[in-house]
């Protein structure tokens, strides 16, 4: 449920965090011109113009003999979101430093992922679609991505054997999930929660879905602009469980979606931008992620400050960022051995005291009990089993659905 | 006889040789490139194939022309307004900016010292619903309470008009310069004085079309801010403009004003942040629509014809336009 849609306007925050990041329209508009148009030597060239204009199979994708699925555990080409890890005053990462250090793994990180449909365009399906490897050994995406790379067969399959941390520790809501119901492809790296995102001092305290789809608050009111999000959060005042979703269901949730555009109930359609909104008095109520209010909103919040985030009675979405292997890295075992070292608690612990965001690591809320007891009895990190059973998550597309309903929601946002 | 290849010969072609190499490789096969990518039909899933699917032109243009046509109005609206301001922008610093013309032409680029996105970002600030300009104005009662600029056309067509005016300011500013100022006292000796009443029946008619189509475009009617556009065209028309202004000063201006609007028209049409930012699910422009299909929906035949659609759009509106003004005599 990507949160991570384009969102210039987070660069006046000096906060720059995996969301709240310039994720720069201009940067996605300019991957996509580049992308589109072929330039050779961007490492971003046309997606799909590699392989398919001859109509050679793009379905295909690597044979497996084009695919090295190599083993090389010495180095590690890493892609994640800007401000995922722990970063040092001198701009190094401790963890990754740390890593090197234990494995001799020497690893490139780089923030080189803004959005997942950009990265996508950019990154992985031009070589993926030509049967090559990929620039990255390591890539971080959300779980509808996820999906449609499973999909495509574009993704190695994690060695359970190599990562015993990773089998031992992985948090039990993260088991089974329909896009990876093996785990066999997907580590969960960060998780985050869809709610209510609201101004404490014009609303009062909200608890419910409702609030969103009435004119209360006309022209002060923004959806988040990811199909998962907006839907999901919808379906669930519906009454429908998002992991379950049915076509009429999603229709249903999409046409109220539509509905409240079409009456002025919706300003604007939003990434993360709805919170610089809310903090110029714009907003007042927005379709909202938890780690907007953690990292940006209101740092140290409390009971009695304006901005408030709160999952509603009748639930919150919860989508996650995972780690995953991009077919043909010739650094398979290294990528393993890295997520197995993620997945040790202590390092998830230490990782997390600087992202903030849920952790999937179980372990991890014991550690930051002895080093940081304030964070590790937050509900936004840590949420507890009342929230968890709360939480759904947007069920695995098929390919069909991810075109059909990706197109009907861009109509239904005026595109 | 043969002619000796020498010097003379090869120097022009020498001299385009690394601007056309550079337009080969990054215009003309990536156009090619993308031209080939519209005619291909499939989906991300089970992959794109060339089948010279030309029907999708038609198809895309039918189920766009909306947004092409939105694109059209507030980027030709923003044009005229940029105008509007730039004009007497750079006829005063041309003609009056004496020892400060550097330093005000300075002025004019300033703004792109800093980045187009932080420039349309600030007046998401500047514009807010109880911001600088808003909330004074609220607070007067001039405006009801509840009366918003940003996500609406108004905003947008702002966000534009400012981010590309030095575009229209600066190629204004040069030929304005280049006019010698010895034709204007000639005018005027020759009794070319103020323009009436001719002046004010023009200055009415402009004024007044450009704020009732401002005003319907931005939905507050054509009488809100149609009638101040009469009222202001016709003062203008009366009071400042003369004789020597249409006869001398703007038919010399004519490759500035079409280099200009050019200059700012055609960016404008393609620009997507402005309406990203300060637009509405309702405002959104074909910019927007091509990343939409090219990124969220993986629709890149879509998106490849919609971007040649805007580049023809656009190429015949310019012909048409140097038809217009007639540039083959002036350059």
């Amino acid at each position: 449920m990507s949160a991570h849609t384009s969102e210039p306007m987070s660069a006046l925050t000096s906060n720059l965090t995996r969301r709240h990041f310039l994720q720069g329209s201009a940067m996605a508009g300019f991957a996509t011109f580049l992308a589109a148009c072929g330039t050779p030597g961007t490492g971003g060239s046309a997606a799909p113009s590699a392989g398919a204009s001859d109509g050679s199979a793009a379905t295909a994708g690597p044979s497996a003999s084009g695919a090295t699925g190599g083993s090389g555990a010495t180095e590690l080409r890493f892609a994640n979101w800007i401000g995922y890890i722990d970063i040092a005053d001198d701009g190094t990462y401790p963890t990754i430093k740390k890593f090197e250090a234990e494995s001799g793994v020497k690893v490139t990180y780089l923030e080189s992922i803004n959005a997942n449909d950009e990265f996508f365009a950019s990154n992985l399906s031009a070589p993926l679609t030509a049967g090559k490897p990929t620039d990255w050994d390591l890539v971080v995406m959300t779980d509808w991505m996820i999906g449609r790379l499973i999909r495509l067969g574009w993704l190695e399959a994690i060695d359970k054997t190599n990562t015993p941390n990773f089998v031992a520790n992985l948090g039990p809501n993260y088991v089974g999930r329909s896009f990876d119901p093996d785990t066999k492809f997907a580590a969960p790296w960060q998780s985050g929660m869809t709610g209510l995102a609201f101004d404490q001092k014009v609303t009062g305290a909200l608890t419910s879905l409702g609030i969103l789809y009435t004119d209360q608050y006309k022209g002060k009111v923004t959806y988040l602009s990811e199909m998962r999000d907006a839907v999901g959060l919808t379906a669930l005042d519906l009454g429908t469980d998002p992991a379950t979703i049915t076509a009429p269901q999603f229709e249903a949730a999409l046409a109220a979606v539509g509905t409240a555009i079409k009456a002025g109930i919706v300003r604007q359609m939003t990434g993360n931008s709805y919170v610089e909104m809310m903090a110029s008095g714009d907003v007042v109520l927005a379709m909202g992620w938890s780690g907007d209010v953690l990292g940006l909103l209101v740092p140290d919040q409390t009971a009695s400050q304006d901005f408030q985030w709160a999952l509603a009675q009748e639930g919150g979405m919860l989508w996650t960022d995972n780690m995953a292997i991009p077919l043909g890295s010739p650094n398979k075992v290294a990528a393993e051995k890295w997520i197995d070292f993620y997945y040790e608690p202590v390092n998830a612990a230490t990782i997390e005291a600087y992202v903030n965001y849920v952790c999937p690591v179980v372990g991890a809320k014991e550690v930051m009990l002895e080093t940081n007891p304030e964070l590790a009895n937050n509900p936004l990190i840590f949420p507890p089993a009342d929230w968890i059973a709360r939480l759904h998550q947007f069920r695995a597309t098929t390919a069909e659905e991810e075109t059909a309903w990706d197109e009907a929601f861009t109509k239904i946002m005026g595109l | 006889m043969r002619r000796a290849l020498n010097f003379r010969t090869i120097a022009p072609y020498a001299l385009l040789a690394p601007g056309m190499l550079w337009l080969a490789v990054f215009y003309v096969y990536p156009a090619i490139q993308m031209f080939l990518v519209s005619l291909w039909t499939g989906n991300i899933n089970d992959g794109f194939h060339q089948t010279w699917n030309w029907a999708i032109y038609p198809q895309a243009i039918q189920e766009y022309w909306p947004w092409i046509a939105r694109s059209i109005v507030y980027g030709g609206l923003a044009t005229i307004l940029a105008f509007c301001l730039g004009f007497p922008l750079a006829y005063a610093i041309a003609f009056r900016g004496g020892a400060y013309k550097n330093l005000l032409l300075f002025m004019v680029i300033a703004p792109f010292f800093t980045s187009f996105l932080l420039r349309t970002i600030s007046w998401k600030i500047i514009l807010s619903d109880n911001g600088l300009v808003l909330g004074p104005l609220k607070t007067l009662g001039v405006i009801p309470a509840d009366f918003q600029l940003l996500a609406t056309p108004a905003a947008i067509i702002a966000g534009i008009t400012y981010n590309f005016l030095p575009f229209m300011t600066l190629p204004l500013y040069v030929a304005l310069e280049k006019i010698d100022r010895r034709l204007i006292e000639a005018a005027q000796d020759l009794y070319a004085g103020p323009w009436r009443p001719r002046g004010t029946f023009v200055g009415l008619l402009l004024g007044g079309l450009l704020g009732a189509t401002i005003g319907v475009v931005m939905g507050y009617g054509a009488l809100p801010l149609g009638i101040p556009g009469l009222v202001g065209g016709g003062l203008i028309g009366t009071f400042l403009i003369s004789e020597a202004l249409i006869k001398i000063v703007i038919p010399l201006a004519l490759p500035g004003i079409f280099a200009g609007s050019l200059l700012t028209f055609i960016p404008a049409m393609g620009d997507y942040i402005n309406a990203e930012l300060l637009g509405n699910p309702q405002s959104l422009m074909i910019g927007n629509v091509i990343q939409a299909r090219y990124l969220k929906v993986t629709d890149y035949p879509t998106a490849s014809a919609l971007s040649f659609i805007l580049m023809a759009a656009i190429l015949i509106g310019v012909i048409l336009y140097a038809r217009m003004l007639g540039t083959e005599e002036l350059t």
